[in-house]
């Protein structure tokens, strides 16, 4: 496996992305498609929509037209203060922990002489994977305008829009991103790199030996592994509570939406937060997996139960994805509370807003289904492959 | 008793499909010292895999006195290695956070063995205990690696040249250690090896050839770890 990974090479070049990898690639693809489709489509009827204010000439129509934009504004905010934001997060932690966990074969290739720059250029793959999905969700966005645009202005209080083509959101929304996480994964390579080659070929995790001064010996093994395994990956504990929270926000956050807006419009952010949620959840759980699959395959050798394994290593990431859960629910309530405050503050016929318990079940529920669902799936996958090829992935 | 009947197995796929192991019988009794020789690439790790339940073979059976493990449920299995099986690999295979106690450990809480420090001190670990893989030697971490399988303590003990990282008095004393609890407990050991010299050690020895075994003899007189030649 390892060998196919290193030479895939192309004119003698060593890549360090194999085709194994291009999978994950996909899931950012997947990720910055959905919050780049529903930006465009935000920021595009919000530019567009402020265009025609002069034509507007009745009163019920200026009435209508404020209460548009005002919820125009929420809801691209929320997906600007959510969607965006979170994404962003999350992919930068993705491929950090990608590279890190590849440290082994940046290792090898540094050993053998490749310069760092060399090795380090592959990256700017993750930045394609970016562009192919922002562009999709650009293209995508584009084609569903018309119809958005239709949607929003169905009882024709106004003059019909129709979608405008801007270059520089267009710039901002698919290039910028692109360029972005080309260079920062290129540069995260590049500086890890800068490890000498037997801490990358050692993959010497800064293990705070000293901090866990807590080592207890009388622990026994399985409570010692509980613990380690969730002190020694902060990353992957920070990885996962975060994506509880984004799937907690975003979920939740959609649903509240269905109140605030029209129904279509919260059905599409409703299929687009749950699929971001997904993903993301994906993306977190396959990092705990990834950094625990050894452990599992060795414990596996020498009699531990599926059970005992899950229960020390697995178990150990529930609280705090249900913590981040619990954030995130007050989160996108705080958020949703202000935007609507500030927004709709001079508007007479206000939306009610409340905290909305059933969307709170709802999300509740798919979080727990995804989340066993996944750890499920994949513990019964690390069961099915040999020792021998586990260990030396 | 350890029973291999017609066992078969092979790698790959397609047009690149080959037999690794070719219709292997054999008989292992109880309480046997084994050792298996061979040219790399002959199989060797393969049938320890295979013989110890950690990869299913296509064609034929693996009996543990009487029982065929080839017909276990992965869950049943596990529980099988549980009770009976420590394994030593060729590559160690330790856990990279773990300190040397808690590596041990998990072969030792296995068993309830509440003596994995004297192992450790045995196999001369003593004051590493507290060190993490990545802080070790290749021959301290193959001496982690044969205390957790000992610690178990296993019915059956396989071992993939246990002593290929170890220079001469470390791996005397490492044979040494092993053939002391043998003697103690009267498990089983199957191990591979390239040094012929350890091979007087067994009572019986195997010689593989590509896939097959080539022959089989017994000694009729063990020679002990600093009685071998190295
Ligand atoms: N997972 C695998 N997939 C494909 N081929 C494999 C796999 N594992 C082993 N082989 C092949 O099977 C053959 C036997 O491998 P095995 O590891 O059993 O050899 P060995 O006798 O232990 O050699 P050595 O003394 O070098 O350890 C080798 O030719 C090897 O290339
Ligand atoms: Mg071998």
């Amino acid at each position: 496996m390892r060998r196919r990974k290193l030479l895939m090479g192309l004119d003698g070049e060593y890549m360090v992305i194999g085709i194994k990898d291009l999978a994950k690639l996909f899931a950012i693809t997947i990720v910055s498609c959905c919050a780049v489709f529903v930006c465009s489509l935000f920021l595009n009827y919000n530019i567009d929509v402020a265009d025609i204010k002069n034509a507007i000439t009745t009163e019920q129509g200026l009435v209508m037209y404020d209460a548009l934009v005002a919820s125009g504004k929420v809801t691209a905010g929320v997906s600007g203060g959510c969607l965006v934001i979170t994404t962003i997060i999350m992919l930068i932690f993705y491929i950090k922990n990608y590279i890190d966990s590849h440290g082994k074969e940046l290792g090898i290739l540094k050993a053998l002489g490749w310069s760092r720059l060399n090795i380090a250029k592959h990256f700017w793959i993750f930045g394609m994977s970016v562009f192919a999905g922002t562009l999709l969700g650009y293209i995508g966005a584009m084609a569903y305008m018309p119809i958005f645009y239709e949607m929003q202005n169905a009882e024709e209080l106004f003059p019909q829009l129709s979608p405008q083509l801007h270059f520089g959101l267009a710039i901002l929304l698919i290039l910028l991103p692109t360029l972005f996480f080309m260079l920062l994964s290129v540069a995260y390579a590049y500086l890890k790199m800068k490890n000498p080659v037997l801490h990358l070929l050692k993959e010497v995790q800064r293990v705070k030996v000293k901090s866990s001064k807590c080592e207890n010996e009388d622990l026994p093994f399985l409570a010692d592994l509980r613990k380690s395994t969730v002190r020694s990956r902060k990353i992957v504990v920070f990885f996962v509570s975060f994506s509880a929270f984004c799937f907690s926000a975003m979920t939740q956050m959609s649903m509240s939406m269905k109140d605030l807006a029209s129904e279509s419009f919260a059905w599409m952010i409703i299929s687009i937060g749950l699929i971001l949620a997904f993903m993301t959840l994906l993306m977190s759980l396959t990092s705990v997996i990834k950094a625990n699959t050894k452990t599992i395959a060795m414990m596996k050798v020498f009699g531990y139960s599926q059970k005992e394994c899950s229960h020390s290593i697995l178990n150990g990431y529930r609280p705090i994805s249900y913590i981040g859960f619990a954030v995130g629910t007050i989160y996108q309530y705080v958020l949703l509370r202000i935007m609507v405050d500030i927004v709709f503050a001079n508007l007479s016929d206000m939306p009610e807003y409340n905290f909305d318990y059933k969307a709170l079940i709802v999300s509740l529920v798919a979080f727990v289904l995804s989340y066993e669902l996944i750890l499920y799936c994949y513990s019964k996958k690390i069961g099915r492959q040999s020792v021998k090829s586990i260990m030396l992935e | 008793m350890i029973e291999l009947k017609e066992i078969s197995k092979f790698y790959g796929k397609g047009g690149s499909r080959f037999q690794v192991l070719k219709n292997l019988n054999l008989k292992i009794e109880d309480g046997d010292f084994v050792v298996i020789l061979g040219a790399s690439g002959s199989g060797k790790s393969t049938l320890l895999n295979v013989m110890s339940g950690l990869e299913r073979p296509e064609n034929g059976q693996v009996i543990y006195d009487g029982a065929d493990i080839t017909e276990l449920s992965d869950d049943k299995l596990t529980a099988f290695r549980k009770h009976n099986i420590g394994f030593i690999f060729q590559q160690y295979y330790l856990l990279p956070n773990m300190n040397v106690i808690k590596n041990v450990r998990m072969g030792a809480d296995l068993a309830e063995n509440k003596e994995f420090e004297a192992v450790i001190e045995a196999v001369g670990l003593k004051d590493k205990r507290k060190k993490y893989p990545s802080e070790l030697s290749g021959g301290e971490q193959q001496r982690v690696s044969v205390a957790r399988a000992l610690a178990k303590k296993p019915n059956v003990l396989f071992l993939d040249e246990p002593t290929g990282a170890l220079d001469e008095e470390t791996g005397r004393q490492v044979l040494d250690y092993v053939c002391k609890l043998q003697k103690q407990y009267g498990f089983t050991i199957v191990m591979v090896t390239h040094n012929l010299n350890i091979a007087e050690m067994a009572r019986t020895v195997i010689k593989m050839n590509s896939g097959k075994i080539s022959e089989i003899y017994t000694n009729e007189t063990q020679k002990t770890a600093y009685g071998i030649g190295w």
